[in-house]
């Protein structure tokens, strides 16, 4: 079976990358070009832990078969914090707030969730500038934690979309 | 685990996906979103040699509609715009409750209502209310396209009445009748994201006097197809709606399903919950069409 | 007890200093290590539940394009392993079974491939002619006449009980005649997964020295280098076990696995790196999980509400091997008589083989299961005696300076203000008077251990160890095989040493678990051990430091010998004299100096001795939980999870409440919506859609406040927090539920179907 050649538009940068056609994101992401940011926790779609933006939409890397991923801009949680991820004194870098926001207020444990719940996150406040609790723990049905109870990232949500549209 | 190996077909046109899917029947299968179909490839459920991706065909995210014809919903429009769809929530809201009961939000943004519909599922989410709102789907083989009603849809788990050459396109929803009601009801182990264990959708139309003039109750998750509630129907034709007559209904929805036990729940309590649930969406529509 | 609490970095709600390099996906977990020439593993397991393997032919799989190794049984040394090294008999595997499988997932062969798909495919390749045997999926099953035995050549005088367990003190007989009510009850609690969102990962290396290295998600780096050490048949010191971020453990990650073992065979065996990682499907369906147990509980009463005597009768269905088993055998008789004082006590527990997955360590372990027995059963005995819940546990409940007898005392205790707490909180008293239809209000209360003192691992060396390095700089290097799994060690342990030092947390580096570079040794993260163990290791270490730089500084100011001198803000000064401070880095200068160039070190070390055989502190608390039941369809809705507890001192009182909730959610889905389904040993419930863990709408809003207690054998005060707090939810969600709706449920979990079975309406 031959390999496609793809162009995969991935935090700003065209990679070319020869694929099978059963190759899915997260295989090409993960195996591939070793952007290990993106996590895979069940391959079913399940956990959320796998979640990317396709076009700005959050979607699961595991279900998307990268074939079908070109033409689309793809964000993965390295290209939320561009210059962190490249510049390893992450101290002194600049995060997306969501980010500041997930390590100010305690709701990242084991972090294996956390890109994926960032991602997700980021879709949320993207059209939800405002979310209401509600809306933060209905924004999150996908991505699954086993250590925080979710208390945590409901009130790092909160606090980000506020940073990121003040209450008048 | 990696998928299995398949030659990937992404064709452009309508005419061009019904000639391969002719030319490679019982070989072949259709993707749209893929939430449920990389999933089964991915268990070995499936293996075909060809994965036939239908994205790339332009036209089929449409929603839109019309007074006299109703709604359509393309072949590609997502569960995510079905659940935010301004058309959908003015016409048709319990299409959007369904689609938003449907999965999670990544699984909503990559999956379609008619790919749920043409998994053919027996919980499906989207099924039951198209089921109770009379939905037709529009198939078509490349040259001419037919409506199928839904009532002659489904087959058998995962099997629908889509001919080898034929691709599910859209589906349409006819206008609701005055003084109706619409109301989609589930319940499922797991309180809020989870599939459903039970499932109803229910169209109630009322007569001048209040009385119940037409109903359509479909149920799902507890038989090979969803399940229409034909005793319920009949008894409550023509019937006063009351605590009473609903509760009777729901009685009878019971009488009518037929579930199994499996893992996500016991036969005993299927039953049960059709008896409630069904109650409960014949009380809900009720309320939709007195106003 | 409470003593100085003018902590300057204890006691703070620091964010964790690996929040940043997680927040922006840079955090490399096992599966994230990608190293040159890297082969991918994947384990063929047994499709049966229990059978002889007659023949295994690997042929067409050793055949198949980039397939590089195949092994089985036959390939391996034939040594058994498992954690109870003490008893040397107990220890029941092969890493890939040499005769039998004993359950559906037992690993019988393994292959190294260039891709993940040659690998998935020659193990489908791969043709096991199996002699099936009967087999046995329960308690009741295995115990039977004519059960097929699972072990033969290991177990008790009873075949398939593979240990068993007594405790016994004060009169039982004459306690029960004498009482005025007596509770007779057998529960049943089911299995459970540890669900840690990753999934297990390792790759495995072996140099041109000799040495092999893995980086494994592992809680106990320890017992893995151990183990492949005596499977492997090398030497330790050959072994170097890295850990890298581990995304949650729970218990699931605590010993030595079979793909460690596999892909330290295989890379030994060709000179290349090889990874294996599992499946979701694989953790579920043949992954550890906690024990179910059936439980016979009788308990007396006076008709006061006074505890007379109990009587805990446990089998645990441990599967196919022991795995952690024999722990919870032990442990699950001493949470029976927890809590309150238990003047008569007897505990039966037997481990019995089953052909199931094995069951191994979970958080709580041993607790949840005799802690939801204890307090229905406390709640039952409230309301037929008459006494409010809150009441009869007060007046039963145990004390600073208690003692269980023959097992430990309690060195300090905070359970009868969490009592009063949690019921001040929720207006206990007036609400349950009036609660609405539906609506239920519950509680629940537990106790934890901070660490094990019991050493079943049989190490030689102290329990935990630290070693800590000073600069002239005036930054510190922090050494320590403590195992941050994602619970927060490495910041909690920073905190204890920026505090005894008076340095900031930014003054510290940290490197852990790491055998290779890390003192010898720390047992590793579970049984809630770290905190007090590992922090009081790091302090003695500190302390070690602070001795030698103490000397300095009084030399320099030629200080009288009654001067007490200090550390903070970074300097070393006169108590009494804080202007005449040094420093702390030229402290470390002037040290070297008079060492003539000698690095300062100080090292320390912890073992609990004269601490009884269970733990040296245990932890308490109260939980109520206030619930909504739709009575047609008995789902069961948490609306509000109320926590008072006694943790000692919080070092990090962020991090104790983010570990507070997630047992919480842990307790949620024990209760309410979490399990296996099985079909004579095959699991059925194999994906996160039918393994049903609470997501972020089913968790409910709570709060939750410590009591102030100071624990004389923690670091600053500090014992166990996150782990003993798994267990008060399920019984405070059930004794809520009764409330609503008249069904006691001795029966976990509770699902909607049980609920309406509880109130006869199916």
């Amino acid at each position: 079976m031959k390999k496609e050649l793809i162009t995969l538009n991935i935090n700003g940068d065209d990679h070319e990358i020869a694929v099978y056609p059963w190759r899915t994101l997260n295989e090409v992401l993960r195996d591939q070009l070793h952007l290990t940011g993106t996590k895979l926790g069940c391959g079913t779609g399940d956990c959320g832990a796998c979640t990317v933006l396709l076009d700005g939409q959050s979607v699961s890397s595991c279900l998307t078969l990268a074939v079908e991923a070109q033409g689309q801009k793809i964000t993965t949680i390295e290209g939320l914090a561009l210059e962190a991820a490249a510049n390893k004194d992450l101290e002194k870098c600049e995060l997306d707030p969501i980010q500041e926001s997930f390590i100010a207020k305690g709701a990242i444990q084991c972090g294996f969730c956390t890109p994926g719940m960032i991602m997700s996150t980021k879709f949320l406040l993207d059209h939800t500038p405002k979310p209401t609790e509600a809306e933060i723990r209905a924004g999150l049905s996908g991505n699954l934690c086993r250590c925080t109870g979710y208390n945590k990232i409901v009130d790092a949500i909160a606090d980000a979309a506020e940073k990121i549209s003040p209450t008048k | 685990m990696s998928l299995p190996q398949f030659t990937f077909l992404a064709p452009t046109s309508l005419s061009e996906a019904c000639a391969l899917l002719e030319k490679h029947q019982g070989t072949i299968k259709i993707k749209a979103g893929g939430t449920d179909m990389i999933v089964r490839l991915s268990h070995r459920a499936v293996k075909p040699d060809y994965l036939m991706s239908i994205k790339k065909i332009p036209g089929l995210d449409t929603i839109s509609y019309a007074p006299d014809t109703g709604l359509t919903i393309g072949a590609l429009a997502l569960l995510r715009a079905v659940e935010t769809s301004p058309l959908i929530l003015e016409n048709a809201p319990m299409l959007a409750r369904a689609a938003h009961a449907t999965a999670t939000v990544q699984i909503r943004n990559m999956g379609t209502v008619l790919g749920n519909v043409c998994n053919a599922s027996p919980s499906a989410d989207n099924i039951p209310t198209l089921v109770a709102m009379h939905a037709a789907i529009v198939a078509s083989n490349g040259t001419t396209e037919r409506e199928i009603p839904i009532d002659e849809f489904f087959l058998g788990p995962g099997r629908t009445s889509l001919q080898a050459n034929e691709i599910a396109i859209a589906i349409k929803v006819p206008p609701l009748a005055p003084k109706s009601g619409v109301s989609y009801q589930k319940i499922s182990p797991r309180s809020k994201v989870d599939i459903a264990a039970v499932n109803i959708g229910a169209l109630l139309t009322l007569d001048e006097n209040e009385q119940c003039q037409a109903v359509r109750i479909s149920m799902g998750a507890v038989g090979p197809t969803p399940l229409r509630a034909k005793q319920a129907e009949t008894y409550l034709t023509d019937r006063k709606i009351s605590d009473e007559t609903l509760a009777a209904a729901g009685r009878l929805a019971a009488e009518d399903a037929s579930p199994i036990s499996d893992v996500r729940a016991s036969r005993e309590y299927r039953k049960l919950m059709v008896e409630v649930l069904t109650t409960r969406a014949l009380k809900e529509a009720y309320g939709f069409a007195k106003n | 007890m409470s003593t100085d609490h003018n902590f300057s970095v204890v006691g703070k709600s620091l964010p964790r200093s690996d929040g940043r390099i997680k927040a922006v996906g840079a955090a490399q977990y096992a599966d994230d290590i990608f190293l040159p020439g890297m082969l991918f593993g994947k384990l063929l397991r047994s499709p049966v539940a229990h059978a002889r393997i007659k023949s295994i032919d690997t042929s067409a799989a050793e055949a198949l394009p980039g397939v590089k190794c195949v092994i089985t049984g036959q390939d391996i040394p034939k040594v058994k392993y498992g954690n109870w090294r003490l008893v040397p008999e107990s220890q029941d595997e092969y890493a890939l079974a040499i005769d039998k499988v004993r359950f559906i997932g037992d690993e019988v062969a393994a292959v190294a491939a260039l891709d993940k798909d040659s690998a998935e495919e020659a193990i489908r390749l791969i043709k096991v002619e199996y002699e099936e045997l009967p087999g046995a999926y329960s308690v009741e099953e295995s115990l039977a006449d004519n059960a097929p035995v699972i072990h033969d050549e290991y177990h008790q005088d009873i075949p398939n009980i593979s240990l068993d367990r007594k405790i016994e003190y004060g009169d039982l007989d004459k306690a029960f005649a004498e009482a005025d009510l007596v509770l007779d009850d057998v529960f049943t609690v089911h299995a459970t997964s540890h669900a840690y969102m990753e999934p297990c990962s390792c790759v495995a290396e072996y140099d041109h020295d000799g040495r092999l290295t893995i980086w494994t998600s592992t809680q106990a780096p320890y017992f893995v280098q151990c183990l492949l050490a005596s499977t492997l048949e090398m030497r330790e010191n050959d072994i170097r076990v890295i850990k890298p971020f581990v995304g949650g453990g729970f218990g699931g990650k605590m010993e030595m696995r079979p793909w460690e073992f596999c892909a330290a065979f295989i890379a030994r065996k060709l000179g290349r790196p090889v990874k294996f990682t599992l499946t979701r499907e694989e953790e579920l369906a043949t992954g550890r999980r906690r024990h179910p147990m059936r439980i016979h509980s009788k308990v007396g009463f006076s008709k006061e509400g006074m505890l007379l005597a109990k009587e805990f009768n446990v089998h645990l269905d441990g599967g196919a091997y022991n795995s952690m088993g024999p722990t919870a055998c032990f442990l699950c008789g001493n949470f029976g008589a927890m809590l309150y004082n238990y003047p008569n006590y007897r505990y039966y527990g037997a481990h019995v083989y089953t052909n199931k997955p094995p069951a191994g360590a979970m958080r709580g372990f041993g607790a949840p299961q005799a802690l939801f027995v204890a307090e229905t059963q406390m709640n039952v005995a409230a309301e037929k005696l008459g006494i409010d819940p809150v009441d009869i546990r007060l007046m039963n409940a145990m004390e600073t300076g208690d003692e269980i007898p023959g097992v430990a005392t309690i060195s300090s205790c905070g359970f009868k203000e969490s009592l009063i707490k949690v019921a001040e909180m929720t207006n206990w008293r007036e609400k349950r008077k009036n609660l609405k239809p539906g609506q239920g209000l519950g509680l629940g209360c537990y106790s934890f251990i901070s660490g094990g003192v019991f050493n079943w691992f049989n190490t030689r060396y102290n329990f935990t160890s630290a070693e800590v390095r000073a600069f002239d700089d005036g930054t510190v290097h922090l050494m320590t095989m403590a195992s941050d799994i994602g619970q927060g060690c490495d910041t909690v342990l920073r905190q204890i040493l920026a505090e005894e030092l008076g340095l900031k947390v930014s003054d510290i580096r940290l490197t852990a678990a790491d055998t290779a570079v890390t003192p010898q040794a720390d047992l590793g993260t579970w049984g809630s051990r770290v905190t007090l163990m590992a922090g009081n290791a790091v302090r003695k270490a500190a302390q070690e430091i602070k001795e030698e730089l103490f000397r300095m500084v009084s030399l320099k100011f030629d200080l009288n010998v009654i001067h007490d001198l200090r550390c903070g803000d970074g300097k070393i000064y006169p108590a009494n004299r804080p202007d005449r401070a040094v420093p702390f880095g030229e402290a470390v200068r002037m040290a070297q100096r008079a060492k003539r160039g000698e690095p300062v070190i100080g090292y320390g070390s912890y073992t609990p001795r004269n601490k009884g055989l269970v733990t040296p502190a245990f932890s308490f608390g109260a939980q109520v939980a206030e619930c909504e039941v739709d009575k047609e369809t008995g789902a069961v809705e948490v609306k509000f999870m109320t926590t008072a507890h006694d943790c000692g001192t919080p070092i990090n009182p962020m991090s104790v409440e983010g570990q507070l909730e997630g047992s919480v959610h842990m307790g949620l889905g024990y209760a309410l919506s979490e399990q296996f389904i099985m079909k004579e040993g095959k699991t059925l419930t194999t994906t996160f859609l039918d393994y049903k863990i609470p997501c972020a709408e089913d968790m409910p809003p709570g709060i939750s406040v410590h009591v102030d207690t100071y624990e004389p054998d923690g670091p600053f005060g500090a014992k166990e927090a996150g782990e003993g707090l798994v267990s008060p939810t399920a019984p405070a969600i059930a004794d809520a539920v009764y409330a609503a709706t008249g069904y006691r449920c001795m029966d976990l979990p509770l699902t909607p179907q049980k609920v309406l079975a509880g109130m006869n309406k199916i």
